[in-house]
């Protein structure tokens, strides 16, 4: 189990590394590399050519940019776990980590690659969508920002080109008052997910403000449930009314039969999860 | 860094050379870019401690300390540890005498036929480096990306804690302590 | 007795030395003497084997589960620099024959294979290169030409599969490579007689021990020299020359098996044949020494170590006050695509098959399957750990059918503790046991009563909490008539009947002793167990004690560690050595202190003047006098230099199988009790369990070390949590094996473990075995499963869910959860 043979090249800047990915050939960005690597050892992935970014210290950030904060590529999971403006502002993704992989994982792999490997099973998707995070992707001579939600397009399939580089990830601060849950159901934890759903929302005059869901594990890439969270926008949160939108969840999912098991399981998984966030997040809401 | 041409299993390659730091001890190499750190620590190196598992990430038997944080030895290509300092289970031992964790797993009975117990020991390392006084669900926590077949991991985190108050202990002894 | 078993003689003990409390070693939890070159990194593991000029080989492995090899071209993978060699099966036919196989008639299998593939990840030509990278560039340039057979996935459809679907229609027209039937007493008479019979349809599917190292080999090969020299980290090193010498075409003596320090077996590495087979006939082929290391995915799909895969149609007849009286199976086995030790795992569970009670007789009809999946091997338990759960399955089936407390069921019907030695309706026998006591010392740890009231109340406030008990056996020194004694009659196959273990001890000049032994060190704790013992026995300090191995041809009589023998069957070795050792000890000891033999004893390390304290000669004054100065003792043979011996123990208790297979005779003697108890809580809702409690009690005879001991027990627990509720091969309708990794492939990490495991020991000595030892490596296995499927049946009592297959994954609980939903719901 050994790679196949590829050429390396290391970029000590950012703008060195967009302009050899400018070139053409099968190229792939080697950051944490702890997806690519296995898929590698596999041979299940045989790039000609990897560009190294390890050495662009330059994005190995975390970083309070006023309303929003600033990931850059090279922060790894283990750093953003740890950190104090995370756990501050969107304590969702520090309890999250708990279940993304494991410590010597987190110590390499980053979030920006966890993003663009996107898994479908793969945590951060739904949760930087919930956040309606901003990806910033650059190319030679030019940038653009993507939301979140816009970026996942399918299993390990997303709007990033050839020649881009996912450089930041901009998380809008929370609005005061709002409160978070996460579920997840895998074999063991730090495995891929079964399922997993996640939520924010705030409660204004007893009804729910804002709410924002999205799942991964079930469909082919994580995304936000917009039906469900129009049918519980202005609603008062109850047992009932959590228990009715998971149904509508559950039924509208379209799982692939699998090992991870049957499609029903899916299904089964999101009614006992889905309102077991709700509940969390009313509950975390001031 | 340098390279210089040559052919490999038919596809023209660079190897690259580069400068590292393993075991307090510094080692220069030229190596195919894909060579794996845990066959370069193993092979290139000749320490056979890092032990291969799964070479898929999951077994953390390859586990080894790169510039202080434990890391899966079989998803880093050895090129890219240029300028870092690396430390294996070979370097825990100090001297003729085993580290404090070491020596934790041995009167606890940490391990039996002991394949995962290097990649424990980095991990416990790491683990007590930056929490010196962990629970017993810390401890379960943080080897929870290391399998062992043989153990059931109860013993384990015995000699984790063990370790821990043995390393507590060391530092009093060495560090002043405010009177 | 049953009148089948009268010819059943059991013979008289052989101990010498008798169990008794106060011991200096024995008993005590010392810290193992292997550990400080482990924890060092200088463990020399198989893969730390180098030899100079050694080449790497890497496989060109089947992706089809049944297919006929039409061609295979390695031009493209032979050009590439770096490549020494590509050998195809025909290649190695030139200088190997097929495997060698327990089976009876024998299945035919190739290292690589010939003609066709039968399962995924099968190897169908090997490379060998300058490295394993190189390696594997060529491997993915063999270009192989398929036509593809229908692929046998399902058991029961590939038994009634015919034509293209058959495994091997050379040797055999169907693919049930076995269907026998047993009669042990008078199973038609207690089932027509019975007032009530428990019908149940269990399943049990396949895992394997999935040892963190896998399987490898470095093999040289020397025509001048006349054979193989072979580094492997098989168990059972010393045995294997005399059954592969023939597939390699060089006499057992040509074969010199080196072993190393292994990384965990569980049962995985016990023969390790087809691996040296494959590489010591690449080596030769190639003309360089070979090593050739598993990877993963190899380790899962060509190993030939999965385990038992079985549905058994099970009765269980009792009298009306819930006496059991007989019980019945008929099982399916699907064994894979080959069949390396027959019917061995059924052999095995015969050993124990009516588990801790009394019951008249057992009849099985055993059916063995074959299909397009890689074949079983040994996993901890070998077989036993299924009738086990089955076993206990039936029990709270029986309590649930007569309205009767399973716990009260099982001590009704329990052997009572002067009953022993037991024999039960097979022929085997239990040498001792208290299971009464093991069962109240468990109850107790666990609070056994307080968990049940508690877990009744939680129920009754809608959370899904229940316990589970399970009463089982674990029989230890294996003898090998379980390998062959359900074959068919007519041709029984290679009817071994030793299970040696030798040890040689050599008393140094210097004072140390030097112990050779011939078994691995595999995870077990050999020179531990070992250090302890003639430590006891000859007074010496262990650290004195220095440890090697034998190799293949420096040793013999040697076995190895599996069926949980090694440590009662080398204690039988240090016992005879001792007796030997002290003999000379003695005579040598006596004539330097100008005393008789036997006015002298053994006294901390020196041969001491009975009733004097300060007249004594050290062990090492007596071993340098012995070795360097001859002229200080008599003429005379007794009185040749140096101090040592070699001993060797045979099986203690053992006897043949009756002619007619009326029984099986005595073959797994020494055996312990355990019971395990759990309260889990179920998330109805995702089909999760978490462990809340868990306590077990063994029973295995004199402990040497309660600590490796305990080590056993959890790892052993560990992998039947695994086994229960998380893992499983899945294999696809093509007969795709869909999880070979260790990501989809759940074992328990430290987190599934749980939180507050009690472990308690009652120790029965055995009768036959010194110090009355019995083995301890595979109980954790043979408990947990039985405990844990009672435990979750117990949390979901009020949902009317029933477990009869194994694992119960999280998907398959809900599911189970979900079916007992829609039924009351209608």
């Amino acid at each position: 189990m050994k790679p196949s043979a590829f050429s390396y090249e290391c970029p000590n800047d950012l703008q060195a590394a967009l302009a050899l990915l400018a070139s053409d050939g099968d190229t792939r960005i080697l950051a944490g590399g702890q997806s690519l690597v296995p898929m590698m050892n596999y041979r299940l992935a045989q790039p000609e050519r990897l560009i190294d970014i390890n050495r662009l210290s330059e994005l190995d950030y975390i970083r309070d940019d006023g309303g929003v904060i600033a990931i850059g590529a090279l922060a790894r999971h283990a750093a953003i776990k740890s950190s104090d403006l995370i756990k501050e502002h969107f304590p969702i993704v520090a309890e999250a980590y708990d279940w993304i992989a494991h410590a010597a994982v987190r110590n390499r792999g980053t979030l920006c690659g966890n993003l663009c490997h996107a898994d479908a099973a793969s945590e951060m998707p739904a949760i930087m969508q919930i956040l309606e995070a901003e990806l910033v992707l650059l190319k030679v001579g030019t940038s653009r920002v993507i939301a979140a939600q816009d970026f996942f397009l399918g299993t390990y399939e997303t709007a990033i080109a050839a020649d881009e580089i996912l450089t930041e990830v901009r998380i809008p601060k929370p609005a005061a008052g709002t409160g978070w849950g996460f579920e997840e159901v895998a074999m063991r934890r730090g495995d891929y997910a079964w399922c997993t759903v996640v939520a924010t929302l705030r409660i204004s005059d007893g009804k729910i403000a804002a709410p924002r869901i999205a799942m991964a594990g079930v469909n082919d890439c994580a995304a936000r449930l917009r039906d469900a969270e129009a049918a519980l926008t202005e609603q008062t949160p109850g047992a009932s009314l959590f228990d009715a939108v998971a149904d509508t969840v559950a039924d509208a999912a379209t799982p692939a039969e699998s090992s991870a098991g049957s499609a029903a399981y899916k299904r089964d998984l999101i009614r006992a999860l889905l309102p077991r966030v709700l509940n969390d997040a009313v509950t975390r809401a001031t | 860094m340098t390279g210089n041409q040559f052919t490999e299993g038919g596809t023209n390659m660079t190897k690259v050379s580069f400068k590292v730091t393993v075991n307090g001890r510094a080692r220069e190499a030229t190596v195919p870019p894909r060579m794996l750190l845990s066959d370069f620590i193993r092979q290139e190196l000749s320490l056979p401690g890092t032990h291969v598992g799964c070479e898929h990430g999951v077994c953390g038997s390859c586990n080894v300390i790169v510039d202080g944080q434990a890391v899966r030895s079989c998803l880093m290509f050895a090129v890219q540890v240029e300028g870092s300092e690396i430390t294996t289970v070979e370097g825990l031992t100090q001297g003729d005498a085993l580290h404090p964790i070491q020596q934790a797993f041995w009167e606890e009975h940490g391990l039996q036929c002991g394949f995962c117990t290097p990649g424990m020991l980095a991990t416990a390392q790491e683990l007590l480096a930056q929490n010196p006084d962990p629970t017993d669900d810390e401890i379960r926590e943080a080897i929870s990306g290391n399998l062992c077949r043989c153990t059931g991991y109860e013993f384990i985190i015995s000699a984790i804690r063990s370790a821990a108050v043995k390393l507590r202990e060391t530092d009093t002894e060495t560090t002043p302590q405010p009177v | 007795m049953s009148s089948h078993l009268k010819s059943n003689v059991i013979p008289p003990s052989r101990q010498r030395e008798v169990p008794r409390t106060g011991m200096t070693w024995i008993g005590q939890s010392m810290k193992r003497v292997e550990d400080p070159r482990i924890l060092s990194g200088k463990g020399g593991y198989i893969d730390d084997v180098a030899v100079p000029g050694m080449a790497h080989a890497a496989m060109v492995s089947s992706p089809h589960a049944h297919a006929r090899i039409v061609s295979i071209d390695t031009s493209k993978a032979k050009a590439l620099p770096g490549v020494i060699g590509v050998y195809t099966g025909e290649d190695l036919a030139t200088v190997a024959d097929p495997c060698p196989s327990f089976a009876a008639p024998p299945i035919t299998q190739h290292a690589i294979s010939v003609g066709k593939v039968r399962h995924v990840g099968e190897v169908v030509a090997a490379v060998v290169a300058e490295d394993r990278y190189i390696a594997e560039d060529a491997a993915e340039l063999v270009e192989v030409e398929w036509e593809i057979l229908p692929p046998n996935v399902d058991l029961e459809v590939a038994a009634a599969a015919a034509g293209d679907a058959l495994l091997h229609p050379d040797d055999r027209d169907s693919n049930v490579a076995l269907d026998e039937s047993f009669s042990f007493g008078d199973v038609d008479q207690h089932f027509a007689e019975a007032h009530t019979v428990v019908k149940r349809r269990l399943r049990w599917q396949r895992s394997s021990a999935q040892a963190i190292e896998t399987c490898g080999v470095v093999a040289q090969f020397d025509p001048f020299k006349g054979g193989y020299t072979i580094h492997s980290n098989s168990n059972f090193y010393n045995f294997i020359p005399f059954v592969i010498g023939g597939s390699l075409r060089v006499s057992p003596g040509e074969l010199r098996i080196i072993p190393v320090l292994t990384g965990g077996s569980f049962g995985s590495k016990v023969f390790n044949h087809k691996i040296i087979i494959l590489t010591a006939g690449l080596a030769r082929l190639a003309g360089v020494p070979v090593k050739y290391i598993e990877d993963r995915l190899e380790h899962f799909t060509n190993s030939d170590s999965h385990g038992s895969d079985r549905l058994y149609d099970a009765e269980l007849a009792m009298a009306e006050d819930g006496t059991f009286t007989s019980l019945r199976f008929t099982v399916m086995d699907d064994y894979g695509a080959y069949l390396q030790f027959g019917v061995g795992t059924h052999g095995n569970a015969m050993a124990q098959v009516t588990g801790p009670y009394q019951i008249q007789s057992f009849g099985m009809r055993v059916m063995a399957v074959l299909t397009n999946k890689t074949q079983q091997g040994p996993y901890r338990g070998f077989g036993s750990e299924v009738t086990n759960w089955v076993m206990e399955r039936m029990v709270d089936a029986a309590a649930e059918e007569l309205g009767r407390d399973p716990v009260a069921l099982r001590e009704q019907n329990m052997i009572q503790p002067d009953q022993f030695p037991y024999m039960i309706p097979t022929g085997n026998i239990y040498d001792s046991g208290n299971f009464q006591k093991v069962l109240e010392e468990a109850k107790t740890m666990f609070d056994f009563d307080g968990w049940r009231s508690k877990a009744r109340a939680m129920r009754a406030k809608g959370r899904c909490v229940g316990v589970g008990l399970a009463t089982c056996m674990e029989r230890s020194v294996y003898g090998p008539t379980e390998w062959w004694s359900l074959n068919n009659k007519e041709t029984p196959g290679f009817t071994l009947t030793s299970t040696p273990e030798g040890i040689t001890v050599r008393l140094d000049p210097s004072g140390k002793m030097f112990v050779t032994l011939n078994s691995p060190m595999v995870g077990n704790s050999p020179e531990t167990v070992v250090a302890q013992i003639l430590a006891e026995r000859l007074t010496i300090a262990p650290e004195d004690i220095v440890f090697n191995y034998s190799d293949s041809q420096s040793g013999f009589n040697g076995v190895g560690p599996q069926g949980s023998r090694f440590t009662a069957m080398i204690a039988g070795a240090c016992v005879s050595a001792s007796i030997k050792l002290e003999e000379k000890l003695k005579r040598f000891g006596a004539h330097m202190l100008q005393r008789r033999p036997e006015d002298v004893e053994l006294r901390n390390g020196a041969v001491a003047v009975k009733g004097l304290k300060d007249q004594e000669k050290a062990f090492g004054e007596i071993a340098l006098t012995s070795s360097f100065f001859r002229l200080s003792f008599p003429d005379g043979e007794e009185f040749d230099s140096g101090i040592e011996t070699t001993a060797v123990y045979d099986h203690p208790l053992s006897t043949d199988p009756a002619e007619d297979r009326s029984h099986l005779g005595i073959f797994y003697p020494i055996v312990g009790h355990i019971c395990h108890i759990v309260a889990v809580e179920v998330d109805p809702g995702t089909g999760k369990v978490e462990i809340l409690d868990y306590t077990a009690v063994h029973d295995n005879g004199t402990m040497v070390n309660p600590r490796t001991l305990a080590g056993q027990v959890w790892g052993g627990t560990a992998n039947g949590i695994g086994t229960t509720l998380s893992e499983v091969f899945e294999y696809d309708e093509d007969g795709q094996f869909t999880n070979p990794n260790f990501a989809e492939f759940a074992m328990p990490t430290a987190n599934e473990m749980p939180r507050n495991f009690k472990l308690g020991h009652v120790e029965t000595p055995s009768p036959y075995t010194e110090y009355g030892i019995k083995g301890g490596g595979e109980g954790g296995r043979l408990g947990a499963p039985s405990a844990l499927t009672s435990a979750i049946e117990d949390a979901l009592s009020d949902r009317g869910v029933k477990i009869a297959s194994l694992p119960v994954t999280p998907p398959i609980l809900r599911g189970l959860i979900r079916d007992a939903e829609q039924a009351a719901t209608g």
